[in-house]
């Protein structure tokens, strides 16, 4: 794989106001031996669980297509012929937009009946170029708009469901057409001029959170931002457990040289190490602890690291990161880590493999994992669920 | 005078085995004892491997280890310490 990029593909939705489900639905996919970087986005019709499933149907079988390199318009046939027709609009509808990234190559759009896609340059538009327009002999009243495109380093993809760009339809005067694609393009603009790195994540959950605030906070169709970010890979490394070898501790301390925003040190004795190779102290905020906290406290050591304990705040973070736990729900420690993870695209686990035998006490009131084992759950969580590159090395 | 230098480990033993409740010990500090002491938290104090020491959660009051720490303990030890040596 082209190791000088990383494609950072994030979403942020918000569901219609008082239903239980998105009628939007957004699945991604990396094919990292063929170089791809697979997203839909669908919007069902209406709202709630029905609208869910149809969008849901649509992004299933998008991605199945796109992924087998199947024609363009029999993709589309298919998806149209197989979703539900609608009783009362005698249609069956799920709008849709398809990316088909190579790194190196072409990236294809395809759009049909979704707000047209945007490309940034830096906080600079690259206005879509002329495309070819499918019309199916089955569906004669839907056309496809087929786009293909160059991304380069540094570009950007936004891709958003019609309840972003019709946000605050009928809100007044300013916005009699709602927010619009041009209000949105110039809202993103402005976010990247304030913060040149903004992250695909931080970007999505903006706009979203822009779009929901012109409806007055009142989600009047369902909010679907997907945001593609090729950039140079952002790289974090985790360092834990103390080296098998005492000799070894000076080569493992060396790793913790990323900087505090990079580095991640989980346990005790390992914290120890890296002050002793840094000469400089771990500084925990009591002020900041809670009564009855799940998860001992985090600290830092300024400039170097943040520190937070072993074995207990890796096994809430891999739980966490299973399970999709949402972040305000977690214990201050396992959401700072698992925030620094998700604002990395490179996540390099720097194992030491001593055990501890004090955890292995029958007397304690839990099981502790062995550490190894937990590094290598949660570096298949971040593979496979988050899209991360991973990379273990054991000392 | 100095102030009494107390030490709390916050490593996975200790913090499983009672720490937790230590690490708020400053809001549980009766009356007089408020104000004489600095705490701070450590990430470990490697102790919980030695099998001379009576067993988790450790802290050190002074450089001092008490094994088997809780709050009364820490409590009796700085009036001690203090009465022996009042700020």
């Amino acid at each position: 794989m082209n190791h000088d990029f990383f494609v950072e593909m994030e979403s942020f939705q918000f569901t219609k106001t008082g239903q239980a489900a998105c009628g939007d639905d957004i699945q991604m996919e990396v094919l990292k031996n063929e170089n791809r970087y697979l997203a839909v986005l669908s919007d069902g019709l209406g709202s709630g669980v029905k609208a869910h499933v149809l969008a849901n149907m649509t992004t299933t079988m998008a991605l199945r297509f796109l992924r087998s390199n199947m024609d363009m318009l029999q993709s589309i046939e298919t998806i149209m012929d197989s979703l539900p027709v609608c009783e009362v609009r005698k249609i069956s509808y799920a709008t849709f937009s398809m990316v088909d990234i190579r790194l190196g190559g072409i990236t294809r759009i395809v759009e049909m009946g979704n707000p047209q896609y945007i490309q940034l340059r830096g906080d600079e538009e690259v206005p879509p170029i002329s495309h070819k327009t499918v019309t199916s002999s089955h569906w004669p009243d839907r056309q496809v708009e087929c786009y293909e495109i160059k991304l380069e380093l540094g570009d950007r993809l936004i891709i958003c469901s019609d309840g972003v760009t019709q946000s605050g339809l009928g809100e007044g005067s300013a916005y009699k057409f709602g927010w619009c694609r041009s209000g949105e393009l110039a809202f993103a603009q402005e976010a990247i001029r304030q913060k040149a790195d903004i992250s695909s994540y931080a970007l999505a959950r903006t706009i979203s959170y822009k779009a929901l605030n012109i409806s007055k906070n009142v989600c009047k169709d369902d909010i679907s931002c997907l945001v593609i970010y090729l950039r140079t890979p952002r790289v974090m490394r985790v360092l834990t457990g103390p080296p098998y070898y005492k000799e070894n501790d000076a080569e493992f301390a060396a790793q913790a040289s990323l900087g505090e925003e990079h580095t991640l040190v989980c346990g005790g004795t390992t914290a120890n190490i890296i002050e002793r190779a840094v000469q400089k102290k771990v500084q925990i905020d009591l002020a900041s602890l809670k009564a009855g906290a799940s998860l001992p406290p985090a600290g830092r050591i300024p400039g170097v690291a943040l520190v937070t304990e072993g074995i207990l705040t890796l096994t809430r973070v891999c739980r966490a990161l299973e399970d999709h736990e949402p972040l305000d729900t977690l214990p201050a420690p396992a959401r700072a880590i698992i925030d620094m993870m998700m604002q990395h695209d490179r996540i390099e686990f720097i194992v030491g493999t001593k055990v501890n035998e004090a955890h292995q006490d029958p007397t304690l009131p839990q099981d502790l994992e062995l550490r190894r084992g937990m590094i290598k759950r949660i570096s298949t969580a971040l593979n496979s669920l988050y899209r991360k590159e991973t990379k273990v090395n054991y000392y | 005078m100095k102030k009494l230098q107390l030490e709390i480990c916050c490593g996975t033993s200790c913090f499983m085995l009672g720490a937790d409740k230590l690490l708020n010990i400053e809001n549980d500090m009766p009356t007089e004892l408020r104000g004489k002491v600095e705490i701070r938290a450590l990430p470990c104090l490697e102790l919980c491997n030695d099998s001379k020491l009576g067993g988790a959660p450790y802290v050190k009051l002074n450089g001092e280890i008490i094994e088997k720490a809780t709050c009364e303990k820490i409590f009796d030890r700085m009036r001690e310490l203090l009465d022996a040596s009042p700020l």
